[in-house]
């Protein structure tokens, strides 16, 4: 059926991609060209916006009616796709390429079950008997390390946990033995340890079938982790492409650095090397500049040349199929340090203002809701938690999905009253007070930064008038005038314009949407911040700035800030102090020092294992865990990370399944619920070392040495 | 005086209404041009479908608006020798001032077809869109709270709501209308329940909002209390207050008869219309109200407000409701359109209305008994209900479209 090809498998030249509204054309991807040879992985990197996912849905052929190919070629084997009619297109769909994208939910159809889906495609393609068919589906539900084959072919997407519907997709993509795989943001949507394992997968599969990829994500590290070669797109078009190591070590583009400065590495602090924000705003579609497109934001900008006519891509010389999209990039010193940034005093944290003792939530959920009765079932969402929050102190609170770290904001914010135990707030027992019943004054010193920016603020009012909502429920100020004028310092505070306060909440762009939902939550002078999450949800280039803004609020105003991430960078770049919480348990407490250098708690080794790091200098000990997140409706039993536990066999008396273990301190203050011996712990080696100094000479690609689990 | 050919029958009418057609114009012009200025109105502009279907409903609008102008006899007239006569007839006996012919001929009581059309506009377009506010006012005050706390509020409202659904809409109004009925005082009591609703509604929204500045709040419920307590007292029981004033004045003898009307008036056959009419269209309005405030309560903006103290009113009232304004007026058109249709069914079915009423279900009924000797009578009314219900379909079409698009 297909033929050997050996040449390269995909090849876009030049392409130019459009999409045509009723009034004007809007340029998505301008002048975009890269190969991808048999085999190879390719990367495409870049904010949201920039083009990356039109180019795959160009190469797919599917942009909808308004997109259109405008100019330039996309060979596929050596075939045009541009001009393919709808027949040829079919076929080569689904068979030829695979699409996998973000959302496995929205990937798979709800009304069938997984093994007639992952049937359909050689049937259809193949016309293979349903027998042959079947026989194939199990194969690659085996290889994509499903359990259970015969169950999960047998069972309707909805009873599949989100890592196991992405697996489907990825075995439904690979059912045809497609030359080249598009993954869009596969892992997205999943867990970080729920990604390692996916990322893993993919990989091996690359190998095992030898597919070609085209990988397209946000994230540096990632791309590090599964790619051979990269481009960086911006604004339509690509900046700057090579291989991995060429682009990471030496890269020859302002945007690519400026990117890599801003995305915190182990070594970036807060106080000694913070992060270097890119300045302005991503420009959108119809205001792009003249020339050079990060034109305005680049330090190196030289009025005359940059701005002056289009930029093409030129070749690096030096290294092997290495393209940049400067003018100057023979003329930048590339390997200069970073200029030191106002180095900030540390801030030593105060008194203890947060104290939290044995505090439990538990949800009772009726199996029959209408009538009452019928079989109740407790939700355990936290459990014996304890903790203190000093003044001016940055506690991160980390965890994946179903760990409890919402519950417990949510009781801390007096949404929800605590089932069991104390929440001392500023001395004052709140753990069962509701919202409703607390005073005004201890409302507003405990104030919420919320995750999604494009949901955080209110459509339907001006930011200016959701700001004065907030300080006139806080009794801040005497009249509307007075009001008005801490609103518009509020503005000032987190760098917005004084105009933004006349604008709607869809006039912004995501970066500065949390700023207000920052200048909000600072409205009644908070003294606690719950930060759920308030930087995951934006582009690389805005995260740092965000994160600089909150940092910087904290030190002037003593805040205490409780950080919820699953982003450990972020949080070893940010916090003082941090929480390990898994199926409502705090597993691990202690400084960063202490949770990021051996002893470890195995969880958060493995979760320190699964974050991916955009640094080719830093070796990884590869821990994957097997299986998904228990259910917090029926966790196991005994300790609640055993099911996934490598060390569990290295526990006497099978101990981890029938006792939770108990909260113990090690040295320094560190607390760890494990029943490992204080031997084991103190054997362990560290999950993350730096090998070599940044700026690289020509160097082997460091290899990350696979330590399987088990 | 000859009859009129059909010729002269078109362009008599199409002249009649010279001033909507003015007026259509103007609107249409100055629409376009400040399109870009006018959020969702502007977008209107845009979509063939959306403008087709807000020509039809402002032809309407405006044809109620200036049915005195555009009339060409007394719809209520009777004129001996003009009955069932065919369109274009000229009138028997006319004087110089008057308008020379029927123009859309006479019915089976020698009444003109075209100027009942013209009136019956004016009842229908009077009754529906206010009717249908109503609706909203009602759904909205009981789904909001329904969707957002859930639990047994949702279950009991909901279950209330269905079982109205359950009922036939057709039995339930014959039920409404029966004379026994109403000496039970239900209607009228039903009346008192539905109309007090809005006024909750706008203490509510002021109370929410401006809890903390009790000198607005204040100014603002005193002047609710007053406009809506006026209008809540003339429309359900006919007490006035500006009746009850001018009766204290005018001494012992006066009763309720010396001064019927009050400036706020219901007729009691158009107030139980109204509230059936309401009755049946609320729990549906609720519906998409409570499915809405479900959807949007989960987003973080909703939490910011719980987690800044508000309550739940505000945050019902205040982030809840603007939210879903896209998708309510969209089905506030749409159900102006159910409700027009439901006026003419119960005209058609003679309930409510007087017999003689110009509007255009109690006209299609009347024209309906002739209708294979005399067409003319029927079709006129018929015609106008279907383009006016028309003209709304298109027009919620049109802002759908328009609003899913940005």
């Amino acid at each position: 059926m297909k033929e050997p090809y050996d040449g390269p498998i995909l090849e876009i030249t030049n392409l130019s991609i459009s999409f045509f509204t009723r009034l004007f054309e809007i340029p998505a991807v301008m002048d975009f060209s890269c190969t991808v040879m048999p085999g190879e992985a390719m990367g495409l990197v870049g904010e949201s916006g920039c083009g990356k996912s039109t180019v795959a849905l160009g190469v797919m052929q599917d942009l909808g009616v308004n997109g259109k190919c405008v100019a330039g070629s996309i060979k596929f084997k050596g075939r045009e796709l541009t001009t393919m009619g709808e027949k040829e297109l079919r076929e080569l769909r689904g068979s030829e390429i695979a699409m996998i994208y973000q959302e496995p939910m929205a990937s798979l159809n709800p009304a069938m079950k997984i093994g007639k889906q992952l049937m359909e495609v050689p049937m259809i393609h193949e016309g293979a008997s349903k027998q042959v068919a079947y026989d194939m589906a199990i194969d690659v539900v085996e290889s994509v390390r499903l359990p259970d084959p015969k169950r999960i072919m047998n069972s309707f997407p909805h009873q599949l946990s989100g890592g196991q519907q992405q697996r489907i997709v990825i075995a439904m993509a690979l059912m045809s033995k497609p030359s080249l795989l598009i993954l869009d943001e596969p892992t997205t949507a999943l867990d970080v340890t729920v990604e390692a394992g996916i990322v893993d997968l993919v990989k091996d599969l690359g190998k095992k079938y030898g597919t070609s990829m085209l990988f397209i994500s946000h994230n540096l590290g990632l791309v590090l982790d599964t790619c051979d070669r990269l481009c960086v797109m911006y604004s339509g078009e690509a900046v700057e492409t090579g291989s991995i190591e060429d682009v990471f070590d030496k890269m020859r583009h302002p945007y690519t650095q400026a990117l890599f400065r801003s995305i915190p590495l182990p070594g970036a602090d807060k106080n000694e090397s913070p992060l270097v924000a890119i300045p302005g705003n991503f420009p959108l579609p119809h205001e792009r500049p003249n020339g050079c497109n990060f034109g305005p934001r680049c330090n190196y900008f030289e009025a005359g040349r940059c701005d002056s006519g289009d930029v093409k891509m030129k070749p690096f010389a030096e290294n092997d199929r290495h393209h940049s999209r400067c003018v100057k990039f023979d003329e930048i010193d590339w390997d200069a340090k970073l200029a030191a940034g106002d180095d900030t005093q540390k801030v030593m944290s105060g008194e203890v203002v947060l104290k939290v003792d044995n505090l439990k939530k538990y949800y009772e959920v009726a199996a029959n809701a209408v009538f009452g009765g019928g079989e109740k079932r407790v939700v355990k969402a936290n459990e014996t938690i304890a903790f203190e929050a000093h003044e001016s102190e940055t506690l991160a609170i980390v965890g994946e999905s179903g760990c409890g770290k919402s519950t417990l904001a949510k009781v801390l914010m007096g949404l929800e009253t605590a089932t069991d135990g104390t929440v001392t707030l500023l001395g004052q027992d709140v753990g069962n007070t509701m919202i409703q019943d607390r005073d005004t004054k201890t409302v507003s010193s405990v104030q919420m930064v919320f995750q999604n920016p494009f949901d955080t603020l209110n459509p339907a009012m001006t930011v200016g008038s959701q700001i004065i909502r907030a300080l006139e429920i806080f009794g801040v100020g005497n009249s509307p005038a007075e009001r008005r004028d801490r609103m518009l310092r509020l503005l000032d505070l987190v760098k917005l314009p004084r105009e933004f306060a006349d604008r709607m909440p869809r006039q912004l762009s995501g970066g500065q949407k949390q700023r207000v939902g920052i200048a909000r939550a600072f409205a009644g002078d908070a003294q606690i911040v719950v930060a759920d999450e308030p930087v995951s949800a934006l582009d690389v280039s805005v995260q740092a700035a965000v994160t600089d803004l909150l940092m910087e609020i904290q030190r002037e105003n003593k805040t205490t800030l409780l950080f919820i991430s699953h982003d450990l960078s972020i949080v070893r770049y940010l916090s003082d102090r941090v929480m390990v919480m898994y199926l409502g348990h705090v597993v691990e407490m202690g400084t960063t020092e202490q949770i990021f250098s051996p002893p470890y708690h195995p969880y958060t080794e493995a979760l320190l294992s699964a974050v991916p790091i955009a640094d080719t200098s830093i070796v990884k000990k590869r821990v994957v865990l097997d299986g998904d997140i228990p259910s917090a409706m029926n966790p196991p039993s005994g300790c609640p990370f055993q099911t996934r536990c490598r060390y569990k066999d290295q526990v006497a008396g099978g101990l981890c399944d029938t006792e939770v273990p108990p909260m113990r301190t090690l040295a320094g203050g560190h607390e760890m619920k494990c029943h490992l011996s204080a031997s084991i712990l103190d054997a362990m080696e560290p999950v993350i070392t730096q090998t070599k100094k940044k700026v690289a000479k020509k160097k082997p690609a460091a290899k990350k040495k696979p330590a399987k689990a088990k | 005086m000859e009859p009129l050919s059909g010729f002269e029958i078109f362009t008599g009418v199409i002249a009649r209404f010279w001033i909507v057609w003015i007026s259509m114009v103007l609107i249409f012009a100055i629409s376009i041009k400040t399109k870009r200025k006018t959020a969702l109105y502007g977008k209107l502009f845009d979509s063939p479908i959306g403008m087709v279907g807000f020509a039809l409903v402002l032809f309407w609008v405006l044809t109620a608006l200036f049915a005195d102008l555009i009339m060409t006899h007394d719809p209520l007239g009777q004129v001996s020798g003009m009955k069932n006569k065919v369109p274009g007839t000229p009138l028997r006996g006319a004087t110089v001032d008057e308008y020379q012919w029927y123009l859309l001929g006479g019915d089976h009581l020698a009444r003109d077809v075209f100027s009942r059309v013209i009136a019956g506009s004016r009842i229908v377009l009077k009754i529906a869109p206010l009717a249908t506010l109503f609706a909203f006012m009602v759904g909205i005050t009981l789904g909001l709270p329904a969707g957002y706390f859930g639990k047994r509020i949702d279950t009991i409202l909901s279950f209330l709501a269905n079982m109205i659904l359950a009922f036939p809409v057709i039995l339930l109004f014959y039920l409404l209308v029966t004379p026994e009925i109403i000496a039970t005082g239900l209607p009228l009591f039903l009346a008192g329940v539905m109309f007090l609703i809005p006024i909750v509604f706008m203490i509510l929204l002021w109370q929410s909002r401006f809890h903390i500045r009790p000198k607005v709040r204040n100014k603002y419920v005193f002047w609710t209390l007053m406009i809506g307590g006026w209008i809540y007292l003339g429309a359900a029981f006919n007490m006035d207050p500006l009746v009850i004033v001018r009766n204290l004045f005018a001494g012992s003898e006066a009763t309720w008869q010396t001064f019927p009307k009050g400036l706020v008036y219901m007729q009691s056959n158009i107030l139980i219309v109204f509230v059936s009419v309401v009755f049946v269209n609320s729990p549906t309005v609720f519906r998409i109200v409570r499915g809405l405030a479900m959807d949007i309560q989960t987003r973080d903006y909703v939490a910011a407000a719980q987690t800044r103290g508000e309550g739940p009113w505000y945050i019902m009232l205040w982030e809840i409701l603007p939210n879903a304004r896209g998708p309510l007026i969209v089905d506030f058109c749409l159900r102006i359109g159910y409700t027009i249709i439901l006026l003419g069914t119960l005209g058609f079915f003679g309930l409510g209305l007087e017999s003689e009423s110009p509007d255009w279900g109690t006209t299609i009924n009347s024209g309906r008994k002739l209708l294979t000797i005399y067409a003319h009578p029927a079709l006129p009314p018929a015609l106008s209900l279907m383009s006016l219900v028309l003209g709304l379909n298109l027009l919620a079409d049109g802002l759908r479209e328009q609003s899913l698009k940005d």
